[in-house]
């Protein structure tokens, strides 16, 4: 029998990262795509339900050509139809969806993913001061129809 | 060349997405490889557990390429990832000659794998940067790629961590996905 989805999501982990330790570890990280360049990386644990972290991003990721999203997370259990629906959120309103299907997932795995997105023009770039406070990045991942986990986080731009 | 800028080159190509399976024994840099396409640091890699998938998207087209462990405990569960794939890359660590022969198995199998057929094949020979690595020509020869015709395919040499042949391959996919 397939396993359900609070099976599942005992076994599922978002959370992150002590970078400095030798660890494998799972974590959410924005990137200049053009440099390649860390620019924020999460440490929290993110797939705690009903839970929003704040990521304080510096400004200057506004005006990457191109940012990269990576999410890290592990699954003991195997997974036939895993997917997830990222969603960036402003004001509540959703500015840029992906919906990705990944199928089987390894058991006892640790899996990254990685969105590259090119940016607005600069002239429809709303300013930092707009966006800061006001943007959601939420994470949903899903096995077929189950919920496994959400993560919400939250921009700052500083 | 990053990864946008192989998207604006495949833009022409008549489908709207287009998926690469990055294969290959472990070890052999499939994960250096791709993160060297990503202009990412290559300090701290290791061995893939799971799969690392990059997706990237512009003006409505899109590339996901997806880059699977191969450690011997996780290659059964490659052909979960085999279908709908438009290019296969098969990296081999040319340095590794005692594991030429299992990573020639590992390609025949796939190569026979009917999800597979008619697929594209690039094979990167990697690591070419270590005084002890095999000429693509030689492996070319031991792997008898001259005898694969039901598609076409490719052998590059490069070095994933000098970033060197990368870029040559990367062209060859463009060349051949827009000829499909």
């Amino acid at each position: 029998m397939a396993p359900k989805g609070d099976e599942i999501l005992q076994g599922f982990k978002v959370y992150p990262l002590l970078f400095l330790c030798n660890r494998s570890t799972n974590w959410l990280n924005l990137r200049d795509a053009d440099s390649g360049r860390i620019l924020w990386q999460g440490n929290e644990d993110l797939s705690l339900p009903d839970c929003e972290h704040e990521a304080r991003v510096p400004k200057k990721i506004l005006q990457c050509r191109a940012v990269s999203r990576e999410i890290n997370f592990s699954s003991v259990q195997p997974m036939d139809k895993f997917r997830l629906e990222q969603k960036v959120l402003f004001k509540g309103r959703c500015l840029e969806e992906w919906f990705f299907d990944f199928g089987f997932v390894i058991p006892h795995s640790t899996n990254t993913w990685q969105s590259v997105i090119e940016a607005a023009p600069e002239s429809q770039m709303m300013p930092a001061a707009v966006l800061s406070g006001n943007i959601v990045i939420e994470t949903k991942f899903y096995n077929g129809d189950d919920l496994v986990s959400t993560s919400k986080v939250r921009l700052y731009y500083v | 060349m990053g990864l946008l800028a192989i998207l604006r080159k495949l833009k022409s190509s008549p489908d709207k997405e287009l998926r690469i399976l990055l294969l290959g024994l472990d070890n052999a840099g499939k994960t250096t490889l791709l993160k060297t396409l990503a202009s990412e640091d290559i300090a701290h890699i290791t061995p893939t557990q799971g799969f690392n998938i990059k997706s990237v998207q512009s003006e409505g087209f899109r590339l996901n390429v997806w880059d699977i462990g191969g450690q011997r405990k996780i290659r059964p569960y490659w052909r979960n990832y085999f279908e709908n794939t438009d290019v296969l890359i098969y990296v081999i660590d040319s340095a590794d000659r005692k594991r030429l022969e299992e990573t020639g198995q590992e390609l025949e199998e796939l190569l026979s794998e009917v999800a597979l057929a008619g697929v594209p094949l690039l094979i990167y020979a990697n690591k070419q940067d270590l005084l002890h690595a095999a000429p693509a020509s030689e492996i070319a020869t031991g792997l008898g790629l001259h005898t694969i015709k039901d598609r076409p395919w490719q052998i590059q040499a490069c070095s994933a961590t000098a970033g060197e042949g990368i870029k040559d391959g990367m062209e060859w996919i463009s060349k051949t996905v827009k000829k499909k």
